[in-house]
């Protein structure tokens, strides 16, 4: 008498035990890498060759392409001023807690520089010493327009 | 008498919703995570001490920015290209000599970043970037014209 053939079936199953695990990497690697900017003015940054990391924690100052001059301190979210004077006397103020606090222009590539210049000035005139002008990595063939 | 059931189910944590969560949390840091970019161009005012004012006009390179690719470079026309080969002749022979970037208060900001790198590729080491007002206290003092 033939014995009957005992047949072992698996069930087909998608292996999900290493998703969270994946999962909770790419978590870990968002949480890293994620910073708040409190500076969130959408403006167009002029494009340059030479792009060395500015300073960590600077106060920011956007100037958007009608002149609007918006300030944060890098730790308040930022707030939009009257015009450069109300620059210079919070300038003043920051400087006098931290001499050496650096100070970033984020200014639109399109705006006059008669804005950028009122700023430069307000910031000189009140005792900051170095500044840093944001740009954006150079892309080859670009049209300018 | 009860009757004990022979089927016993090992004790276990239940994890499949783990990975549900877990790429719920991924969804959140995508959308909120904002990659800041503080990376530009960097200047250092020069000591606002009018004593000390000693940079004379026909020692330094003077380029003027008229607007979008109208320079004047020491009373010469220029364009942005040949503003490099003749800074560099001027720089090779005296790699300390100032170089003065005057803008028009009409002249879109992304033309001076444009000659602001340039300068700095060529690794000029005395760029000056002087506002309006220096301008004028320069031309009162017979620096300018």
């Amino acid at each position: 008498m033939r014995l009957r053939e005992q047949v072992w079936t698996i069930k087909p199953t998608v292996p999900t035990a290493s998703m969270a695990d994946i999962a909770f990497l790419l978590i870990i690697f968002f949480m890293l890498t994620t910073s708040y900017s409190p500076e969130k003015t959408s403006v167009i940054l002029p494009e340059s060759q030479i792009r060395v990391e500015v300073t960590k924690d600077p106060s920011i100052i956007a100037i958007t392409e009608e002149g609007n001059i918006v300030f944060t301190s890098g730790e308040e979210t930022s707030v939009p001023l009257a015009g450069p004077d109300e620059l210079g006397l919070i300038a003043k103020e920051i400087i006098e807690l931290v001499p050496a606090k650096e100070f970033v222009v984020k200014a639109d590539r399109n705006a006059r520089y008669e804005a950028v210049d009122g700023v430069l000035e307000a910031l000189r005139t009140n005792g900051v010493k170095r500044i840093g002008f944001l740009t954006r990595a150079e892309v080859q063939n670009s049209e300018n327009p | 008498m009860s009757k004990k059931s022979k089927f016993r189910r090992s004790p276990e944590i239940p994890t499949a919703s783990m990975a549900d969560v877990a790429f719920l949390l991924i969804v959140f840091f995508m959308l909120t995570a904002v990659f800041t970019t503080t990376q530009g161009l960097r200047f250092q005012f020069p000591k606002d001490d009018p004593t000390q004012l000693n940079i004379q006009p026909e020692e330094s390179v003077h380029i003027k920015i008229t607007g979008v690719d109208q320079f004047v470079v020491d009373r010469l026309p220029m364009t942005l290209a040949e503003i490099g080969g003749y800074v560099q002749s001027k720089v090779s022979q005296n790699p300390k000599k100032p170089v003065i970037i005057q803008t028009m208060p009409d002249v879109p900001y992304y033309v001076m970043v444009d000659v602001f790198d340039l300068l700095k590729q060529l690794e000029v080491q005395n760029v000056s970037i002087p506002t309006e007002s220096e301008i004028e206290r320069w031309r009162q003092l017979g620096y300018f014209e």
